[in-house]
């Protein structure tokens, strides 16, 4: 197998800085190469398809995560990590490079849930796979990627506080499975995985479409599909400096016999959108991002929630609530950075909120979206610049299940011992003893600007089904309705949210639909 | 404050804001240090609301022209409607006839000692108003982030992570990982 470094300077990658105007032909052009469009682009350059694969972000490797937010935040992260949604309520956090979120995200793994499969089928008309379809894909991502579940005795404290917490409140808790070979612990895994631990897309399938004879572009950005009918006939990109901010005025053109869009959520959806094909506002709605609100347990004991696996476990119990919005809850590391930005309030209370840093665990409630009625998600719109602009209003019923969650992640911090707890809140909200809970909680603001709103999972905007007035790509092949050579491989196609992080539902569906796509000749 | 007296003074801001904000401030904005190179997104104006933001928002750092350089750097990477309403913001927070219907100051933020520019601060981010809460929190997040990512603001925190050399990436290579390739 290929090593990194040699993969790198194979002659069929091609440093869009550094080059001239492009004008490439091939079979298949897979725009993206993170969960999905690597997953695509391997199995397809594996059967002997001609394959491009563009990407916008920079092709980084393990010698460039130096495990600090200044290094690689601004180039790991979409718009530099400044991304947000429209009215400033949610701070987004997406990948974006070569392997694209793969690289950055805290490596948990879950099959996409077998009832959230069976809603799409019975409430979204999505007919063309099941839930067994999806198993020998999952069986073979999880050999590839080293996918396997940690053991109890690995949990940094950050996630022993979660377990333990909810363990002692009564409620179900779980070690998870994460993607990586030799894990070190470093804990840096959202700043790119320092030590090539972390099975990614940059050091697993990307590699694997490379060898497989695939070509890969990068430091180029896909703007436009040009259509000529019912078919796309060309890509039209713009080629980017080596930090991807400003265009070198240099431009790609990709004619191909089909096109992948797998830029994910987010951007799939824009790329139509600036490609004219909007399918009467299908293409854009229902983009859902798993919106997560935090709060800080501050303990006697150390913490220092920077040093080990920054996720290994995570509780399910309030995924199903009864005619609520259901949530679960994850541990968060603490960068200094992505913490400073998230901590409340500013000057001297801001810089003792951080001091306590070595004592704090942080802990979040990540509210699934996509099912109730009233949490019908937001919607991916273009800015007059062409940049995508996510406009995702929060209903008043996911405020009142933040304010829910919020009471349950103070009660298990309690639990696990914590000596108080702190909302995000600004000015922060206090908590000595569960007995503070619901007085405090309830006297604190639910609103926007009130208390911060994160997405580090983003899907929907191109809804699979069968029904074409109601989505945007079959279900069968992810094709879209009308457009026959047009393919939407992401996690812009869930119809729904996951309920669990998405990367393994990624590669799942990716896999089963690349697979299906290279029978076809 | 009640509620017609909000609502009157909410109009009568939003009166004095379509009638043009930077022009019709009462004092210059008050020079609070020299960037050390071009600037790619923020206005010299806005630069220098910006410095006098960070010092009362980033107490770890004293070096709030570092900060505020930090920030024009990343917002580079940020559309360029994002870079435009960051300078607008900063303008509508610098200015002091806005800040005299909302928050009864006559000065512009750069002009006010830092007990009032705290006060200022504050007084956004109790707001009645989203988008001066939103506005409050877009400015904070963005200098702490900056301010957090350089190591000079870590030991004032006790953060200790360990140095970018301490570990070697192991060669990629899957025949060691023991996996089908």
């Amino acid at each position: 197998m290929t090593k990194l470094a040699v993969v790198r300077e194979n002659p069929h990658v091609i440093d869009g800085s550094k080059s001239g105007d492009l004008d490439l032909k091939c079979d298949v052009c897979v725009v993206g190469t993170g969960a999905g469009g690597a997953m695509t682009a391997s199995v397809l350059a594996a059967a002997g398809f001609d394959v491009v694969m563009i990407e916008e972000g920079g092709y980084w490797s393990a010698a460039d995560f130096t495990m600090r937010e200044k290094d690689t935040t601004p180039r790991l992260y979409q718009e530099g990590g400044t991304r947000t949604t429209k009215d400033l309520a949610m701070t987004i956090l997406q990948g974006k490079a070569v392997g694209g979120g793969t690289v950055v995200n805290w490596t948990t793994c879950f099959r996409t849930p077998e009832d959230v499969v069976q809603t799409w089928h019975d409430k979204h008309d999505v007919k063309g796979f099941a839930y067994p379809d999806l198993v020998p894909h999952y069986e073979d991502i999880e050999k590839r990627l080293v996918i396997a579940k940690v053991d109890e005795s690995t949990l940094n404290q950050n996630n022993r506080k979660l377990f333990d917490g909810c363990k002692k409140m009564g409620w179900s808790a779980e070690t998870l499975r994460r993607n990586v070979y030799a894990c070190m612990q470093t804990g840096f895994c959202g700043l790119g995985c320092p030590v090539n631990a972390k099975r990614s897309m940059l050091v697993t399938l990307v590699p694997d479409a490379i060898d497989a004879g695939a070509r890969l572009v990068f430091r180029a950005r896909a703007d436009k599909l040009e259509t000529v009918g019912n078919l796309v006939t060309k890509l039209h990109g713009t080629l980017l400096d080596a930090e991807g901010i400003a265009p070198t005025g240099k431009k790609i053109t990709v004619t191909a016999k089909r096109f992948v869009s797998s830029g994910g959520a987010i951007n799939s959806p824009a790329l139509l959108l600036r490609s004219g094909i909007s399918d009467d506002g299908r293409v854009g709605a229902r983009t859902f991002l798993h919106p997560v609100i935090g709060g800080a347990g501050i303990y006697d004991e150390d913490i220092t929630p920077y040093r080990g696996a920054p996720q290994s476990a995570a509780s399910h119990h309030f995924a199903h609530r009864d005619g609520e919005v259901g949530f679960f809850l994850e541990a968060v590391p603490w960068y200094p950075s992505l913490t400073a930005g998230a901590a409340p309030t500013f000057g001297a209370e801001h810089l003792a909120f951080m001091k306590q840093v070595d004592k704090t665990a942080t802990h979040i409630a990540i509210a699934i979206d996509g099912f109730h009625d009233d949490v019908p998600g937001g919607r991916v719109t273009l800015r007059e610049s062409g940049a995508p602009l996510v406009d995702y209003p929060i209903p008043p019923r996911l405020w009142d299940t933040f304010r829910f969650a919020q009471k349950r992640l103070a009660e298990m911090q309690f639990a696990s011992g914590a000596k108080e707890v702190v909302t995000l809140h600004d000015p922060p909200q206090r908590m000595k003893s569960p007995g503070d809970i619901d007085r405090v909680v309830d006297a604190a603001m639910f609103d926007v600007g009130r208390v911060p709103v994160f997405t580090a999972h983003q899907m929907g905007g191109c809804a699979m089904g069968d029904d074409a007035s109601r989505s945007v790509v079959r279900s069968e092949d992810l094709r879209h309705h009308r457009i026959e050579n047009l393919f939407v491989i992401d996690g812009s196609v869930f119809p729904t949210s996951l309920g669990v992080n998405p990367q393994e539902s990624i590669y799942g569906l990716s896999r089963l639909m690349a697979t299906r796509l290279a029978a076809r000749k | 404050m009640n509620r017609r007296t909000f609502l009157k003074r909410g109009l009568a801001g939003g009166a004095v804001l379509l009638l043009g904000g930077g022009a019709l401030a009462l004092f210059p904005t008050k020079e609070q240090g020299a960037p050390t190179h071009a600037l790619a997104v923020l206005e010299p104006r806005s630069f220098q609301v910006l410095v006098a933001v960070a010092r009362r928002v980033v107490p770890a750092t004293a070096d709030g022209v570092k900060v505020a350089e930090g920030v024009d750097a990343l917002l580079r990477r940020a559309p360029v409607e994002a870079q435009r309403d960051f300078n607008r913001l900063l303008g509508l927070f610098e200015n002091a006839l806005p800040g005299l219907l909302f928050d009864g100051r006559v000065l512009p933020f750069t002009r006010l000692s830092p007990e009032s520019q705290d006060a200022v601060l504050a007084h956004w981010r109790d707001s009645r108003l989203t988008i001066r809460r939103t506005g409050y929190h877009a400015l904070r997040r963005i200098c702490l982030a900056v301010a957090y990512a350089d190591e000079a603001t870590w030991p004032a925190v006790g953060y200790a992570p360990p140095p970018a050399s301490a570990y070697t990436p192991m060669a990629y290579d899957d025949s060691k990982v023991g996996v089908p390739s």
